[in-house]
């Protein structure tokens, strides 16, 4: 009945991390020996970015993914499920379109703008009358996802010589990873899972719903705003440097709540550190099951998380 | 205690208060009753902060309601709702746990002090038994006796419930109210509650209840004592029912 991150799960998880992240420094399209990789130019340029990138990415977004379960309540929501990573799609796109390329925090900063209309119309529509329904929430994502979809096609359609550049940010892959992003992604990580750390009380209340929690003593209102915009500001630094990348939020915080129990306090961390395993080893699978060539890493993840949506949904139709 | 000064409160175009002042006795029970639709949960949900009213004033120990943070409102008042749910698997006594919130700070641990309280808690309403159920293994009375050690867990001088007996057998309907009525359910300066209930059974209410708010279409019909209140004039004009009060009885006429 203790309600404390367990330390040593942590460590082990960490040390778990590490040895994955060691592991996919030595694995390659190109063979790199063990006593050669501080030399090598793939390591350092190629490689390392890479796997800091998939660990940050990862974490961003399974922790996104536990804050939206509490947040609307579903344990069937995350970023990519209600169409919140697709709005950020289709600003990245934009902004492209724009030319905005060159900055880095140009490209984030349009996602940032488009994630946050998707998130604010996704939480109107949803919250019409006071408990928001799982159809209601599910449905709208899909729409918005499907309208999202096909405003891009559009753009690429109109801007056919950009078309490639566009299509990265629909798949999803960790394949253009360089220190820049990493400069990005760490401090937008850094502060956005520190704000949602910061709430694990205020999560936990949320779930027994807003006038009960407010009755215990949080501000719901400004929690939920908080939450939010910490959340939306991650997921869109993530899709701007690579792409949507499905169901990870989903997966990761189902599979620790399995084992940890619903306490935001252990769900959060511990998803953290797992969700930058997950996806760390799917990227790695990514680019060297087909070496020389690559997967979509979006396209392994969907291939895991789509199955277990289903079953989820199926498990709860059930329960009611 | 608390003060209600001209409230008025509408949604939409639908009046639901009109015009309600009254002083709420404080370390009383208060029986809040009227038909379905009259307006007693939107009453307490004014008291708890949960709603603003379009006009007049709610008052909790003398200040504004509007006027405390969520944080200090908890402090002073607890609401034990109609309907708990819960779609996550918190055990029971995780959920009565979540009643310490007021007390704590965003990082901070419960500490010993905070699970003594909810134990003591838990088994004052028999459900220390269920601690390690999830909502999903409970029944509806069971779940709704968590949500009051929940509630009690709280240590608030202000306890507001809305119908807290209706989903539990006779056996637990009695025991919940007989410690209501006993006053071992105290505030975290150990002084006695200021309870009000929102309850149907008349003879549940005029048994352990000291005083009665009765709502007639969104007005104050009656507010005193409850004996004086609770009686076959009364009745047959709010409910439409005919009864008849005798000895400490209230028998109805189907």
């Amino acid at each position: 009945m203790k309600n404390r991150v367990n330390p040593w799960v942590m460590a082990l998880l960490a040390v778990l991390l590490l040895a994955a992240m060691a592991g996919s420094c030595l694995l390659g399209a190109a063979d790199i020996k063990a006593a050669d990789i501080m030399q090598s130019p793939i390591f350092w340029s190629l490689r390392l970015p890479r796997v800091l990138m998939s660990v940050l990415v990862g974490a961003v977004l399974s922790v996104c993914g536990a804050a939206y379960q509490s947040i609307f309540r579903n344990p069937l929501t995350d970023p990519y499920v209600l169409g919140v990573s697709s709005g950020a799609s289709l600003g990245a796109a934009v902004a492209i379109l724009l030319g905005l390329e060159a900055a880095v925090w140009g490209v984030g900063g349009m996602a940032l703008a488009a994630a946050l209309a998707t998130v604010w119309l996704i939480y109107r529509i949803a919250s019409i009358g006071n408990r928001m329904h799982t159809t209601t929430l599910l449905l709208t994502g899909v729409c918005l996802t499907l309208l999202i979809s096909a405003l891009i096609s559009f753009l690429m359609v109109l801007n056919q010589e950009k078309m490639d550049s566009i299509i990265f940010w629909t798949m999803g892959s960790f394949g253009s990873s360089a220190w820049s992003d990493v400069a990005v992604m760490a401090p937008v990580a850094v502060l956005g899972i520190g704000v949602v750390l910061w709430h694990g009380r205020d999560l936990n209340l949320l779930l027994a719903g807003s006038e009960a929690a407010r009755s215990m003593g949080c501000e719901v209102e400004k929690v939920k705003r908080v939450l939010l915009l910490a959340t939306t500001l991650m997921v869109a630094f993530a899709v701007s440097s690579c792409g949507v990348i499905g169901f990870v939020g989903l997966i990761v915080p189902h599979a620790v709540r399995l084992v940890a129990g619903p306490d935001n306090r252990r769900v959060v961390p511990y998803a953290m550190l797992c969700g930058a395993l997950f996806v760390l080893v799917c990227d790695t699978l990514a680019r060297y099951l087909l070496r020389p060539s690559e997967l979509p890493v979006g396209s392994l993840t969907s291939m895991v998380g789509a199955p277990l949506f289903i079953y989820l949904l199926y498990r709860n139709k059930k329960g009611y | 205690m608390i003060g209600l000064q001209d409230i008025s409160i509408s949604y939409g175009r639908r009046e639901i208060l009109h015009d309600i002042s009254a002083d709420i006795a404080p370390q009383r029970i208060t029986a809040v009753m009227g038909p379905n639709g009259c307006g007693k949960t939107t009453l307490l949900r004014l008291i708890g902060g949960l709603l603003q009213p379009t006009a007049g004033r709610v008052l909790v120990d003398g200040r504004d309601v509007d006027s405390y943070s969520a944080r200090e409102l908890a402090q002073k008042v607890a609401f034990v709702r109609q309907h708990a749910q819960t779609d996550f698997d918190f055990s029971a006594f995780e959920t009565v746990l979540m009643g310490r919130n007021p007390y704590q700070h965003h990082l901070q641990n419960e500490s010993q002090e905070d699970w003594d309280i909810v134990e003591r808690c838990m088994r004052q309403t028999g459900t220390w038994e269920l601690r390690l159920a999830k909502p999903a293994q409970m029944s509806g009375g069971e779940l709704q006796r968590v949500m009051i050690a929940r509630a009690l867990a709280q240590q608030t001088p202000v306890l507001l419930m809305d119908e807290p007996v209706s989903n539990l057998d006779i056996a637990h309907q009695i025991d919940i109210m007989r410690q209501l009525k006993s006053g071992e359910w105290k505030a975290a300066d150990g002084e006695r509650k200021t309870v009000l209930i929102v309850i149907h059974d008349l003879n549940l209410a005029l048994h352990f209840c000291d005083d009665l708010l009765l709502l007639h279409e969104g007005r104050c019909l009656y507010h005193g004592p409850m004996a004086e209140g609770l009686t076959e004039e009364n009745i047959k004009k709010v409910y439409g029912v005919d009864a008849h009060v005798a000895d400490g009885r209230i028998v109805l006429d189907y």
